[in-house]
C-alpha cells in the first residue's frame, strides 16, 4: 500500500507543478481515503497530518487563482498593442473604423478606462458618433457605474451633439441593455454594484436593427400618391423586412416596383415608431401555399 | 485574415496556438522566442494572471525573411485556455490563418482536449471558417511526463480522439524541452503559406 500511496502522491505533486490543481486535489483525496481506511499503516496520523498540510497549501493556491482579477488594468503599452492587433480595418483607408475597432477590443479585454478615452475621441467623428456613444454607455454599465451612464445619456439628450434620430436610437439601446441586465434607470447603487461586469456582453460594433412588426408607407407618386398604407411585416433579416402584398392590390404592386425609394416610412417596433426610409429590393410571386399568387416584397431599411 | 501588400511584396499572417488550459501553448511560444531569435521581431508579450495562466493572449511577432520573392511576417498568438475566458479566446481567434492545436498527453486531460477542439470548431464556425479547411496541425504535448511515471495517453489513442476526422499532420512534443516545437511551427507555416498562395497568389514562380 505504501508504494501505491507514494505513486499517487507523486502524481498529485506533478499535477500541482503543472498547474492542474483540480487533478492534484483528486489525487490527494484518494491518498487520504487510502490512509484513513487502512489499519496496517504504523504512522497513520502523522501521514494524515502531512497530507492535510499539503491540501491546505493547494487550497490556498486555488483561492489565489480564483480571487485574481479577471480584467486587471494593463499598461499603456499593452493597451496600444491590443488596439493595434485587434483592429481589422485598414488604418490608411478607414482610420476612424480602425480606431473604433481598437477601442471595442480594449473594452472587450476589460480595459474600460482606456476604451472610454478612445470612444470620447470618436464622438468628434461624425460617422462613428452613434457607435461611440453606445459603447460609452455600455462601458459605464460594465463598470457598474449606471449613474454616470444615465448622466451621459441625459447630457446628449439635452445637447446638440447627436441628431434626434440618433438620440432616439441611443435611448432605445440604453433602455434595452438596462432591461436585459435587470437594472432600473434610476441610479440604485446596491443594484448597480451587485451587477458584476461580464466579459460575455457584446460591444456595439455594428448598428443594431430593431424588430419591426409593421410599416406605414406614405407615397409621393403613383396611384397611391399622398396616401398612407399600413402593411404587416411577415419576416425580418437584419435590415431587410418582407411584406405580403395581395395579388388583388394591383395599384400597390404598381407603386412598389423593385428599386423604388420610399422616403416616408413609419417603422413600428415593439418599443416605438420610427420614421425612416427604405428601398424596394425584391418582389417575388408566391408559388404555393395559402398565399399563392400574392407577392412577397422585400424592403431594405436605409435609415431608421 | 492575412494582409498582402502587393506593392511592397509583403505578406503578414496570423497563427493561433489553441488548446485546453495548461496544455503548454505559452511554453511553445517561449521556446520559439528563445530558439528562433534571428526570426523573432521584437519582444514576446505575455499577459498572465496568478499561477502563470494566460489571461488575454501571448503574442510573438516573427519575420521569416524573403520566401519566393515576398517578405513574410508571422504573428503567433496563444489563446487563454481556461473555459471561463471564452469571449477572449474567440476575439484572439479572429482573422486567423493557421492553427496549432496543442493537446495535453496526460490521461486526466483527455476530456479537456476534446472539449477544447470542439470549442475551436465552434469559434471558427462563428467566423465563417471550417475546421476541416483551415491549415491546422496537432501537437501532442507533454510526452516527456511518461519518463516521470505519469499516466499519459498513447499517440494512437490521441489520434483516434482528436484526429480521426481531421486527418491533419500531428507531432509528439515536449514544449518544455523544445521537442517537437520547431517541426510543429514549420509544418503549420508551410500549410498556411500554401493556403494563402491559393488565395493571394503571392509567390513569385
Amino acid at each position: 500500500m505504501s508504494k501505491q500511496i507514494k505513486s499517487l502522491l507523486q502524481q498529485a505533486e506533478l499535477y500541482r507543478s503543472q498547474g492542474l490543481l483540480g487533478e492534484a486535489k483528486k489525487k490527494y483525496k484518494l491518498v487520504e481515503e487510502l490512509i484513513a481506511g487502512s489499519d496496517k499503516l504504523p504512522n497513520k496520523q502523522k501521514l494524515l497530518n502531512g497530507l492535510s498540510k499539503k491540501m491546505e497549501a493547494l487550497n490556498r493556491d486555488v483561492e489565489t487563482i480564483e480571487k485574481a482579477p479577471t480584467t486587471p488594468e494593463m499598461s499603456a503599452h499593452v493597451n496600444e498593442l491590443i488596439k493595434k492587433l485587434f483592429s481589422f480595418s485598414s488604418k490608411d483607408k478607414d482610420a476612424s473604423s480602425s480606431a473604433l475597432e481598437g477601442a471595442i477590443a480594449l473594452a472587450k479585454f476589460g480595459q474600460f478606462e482606456g476604451a472610454l478615452e478612445e470612444f470620447e475621441k470618436l464622438l468628434n467623428v461624425k460617422s462613428q458618433r452613434l457607435s461611440a456613444a453606445k459603447n460609452i454607455l455600455r462601458c459605464y454599465l460594465e463598470m457598474g457605474n449606471i449613474e454616470t451612464a444615465t448622466e451621459k445619456l441625459e447630457k446628449w439628450q439635452k445637447g446638440d451633439l447627436l441628431v434626434s434620430e440618433q438620440i432616439e436610437k441611443l435611448t432605445v439601446f440604453y433602455d434595452d441593455i438596462l432591461e436585459k441586465k435587470g437594472l432600473k434607470k434610476e441610479p440604485v447603487v446596491e443594484e448597480a454594484s451587485a451587477e458584476t461586469a461580464s466579459q460575455e456582453e457584446k460591444f456595439e460594433e455594428e448598428q443594431e436593427f430593431l424588430d419591426i412588426s409593421a410599416v406605414a408607407i406614405t407615397f409621393d407618386s403613383g396611384p397611391y400618391k399622398g396616401e398612407q398604407v399600413e402593411l404587416d411585416v411577415s419576416f425580418q433579416s437584419g435590415n431587410v423586412i418582407s411584406l405580403i402584398i395581395s395579388s388583388k392590390d394591383e395599384a400597390l404592386i404598381e407603386n412598389l416596383k423593385v428599386g423604388v425609394r420610399l422616403d416616408d416610412v413609419h417603422f413600428y417596433s415593439p418599443v416605438a415608431i420610427f420614421r425612416g426610409a427604405g428601398l424596394v429590393s425584391a418582389m417575388t410571386q408566391i408559388k404555393s401555399g395559402p398565399k399563392k399568387g400574392d407577392y412577397s416584397l422585400d424592403i431594405k431599411i436605409e435609415s431608421l | 485574415m492575412a494582409v498582402f501588400n502587393l506593392k511592397k511584396r509583403e505578406i503578414e499572417c496570423k497563427i493561433v496556438y489553441y488548446g485546453p488550459g495548461r496544455c503548454g501553448k505559452t511554453t511553445n511560444l517561449e521556446y520559439i522566442f528563445k530558439a528562433y531569435k534571428k526570426q523573432v521581431e521584437g519582444e514576446m508579450v505575455s499577459i498572465n494572471t496568478e499561477g502563470d495562466r494566460t489571461l488575454f493572449f501571448d503574442f510573438l511577432p516573427m519575420e521569416l525573411g524573403k520566401i519566393k520573392g515576398c517578405d513574410v511576417r508571422v504573428q503567433l498568438f496563444t489563446v487563454p485556455g481556461q473555459v471561463q475566458y471564452s469571449s477572449t479566446r474567440k476575439l484572439v481567434l479572429r482573422g486567423v490563418d493557421g492553427v496549432v492545436f496543442v493537446a495535453d498527453s496526460l490521461e486526466v486531460r483527455r476530456e479537456k482536449n476534446m472539449l477544447s477542439l470542439k470549442d475551436l470548431q465552434q469559434n471558427l464556425k462563428d467566423y465563417g471558417l471550417n475546421i476541416f479547411k483551415i491549415p491546422m496541425i496537432l501537437q501532442y504535448n507533454k510526452r516527456d511526463l511518461a519518463d516521470e511515471g505519469m499516466p499519459i495517453m498513447p499517440i494512437e489513442k490521441m489520434e483516434k480522439d482528436l484526429n480521426r476526422q481531421l486527418k491533419v499532420p500531428s507531432f509528439p512534443g515536449s514544449a518544455v524541452k523544445g521537442e517537437g516545437v520547431g517541426v510543429t511551427l514549420q509544418e503549420c507555416l508551410k500549410r498556411t503559406l500554401h493556403s494563402l498562395q491559393k488565395q493571394f497568389n503571392w509567390a513569385q514562380k
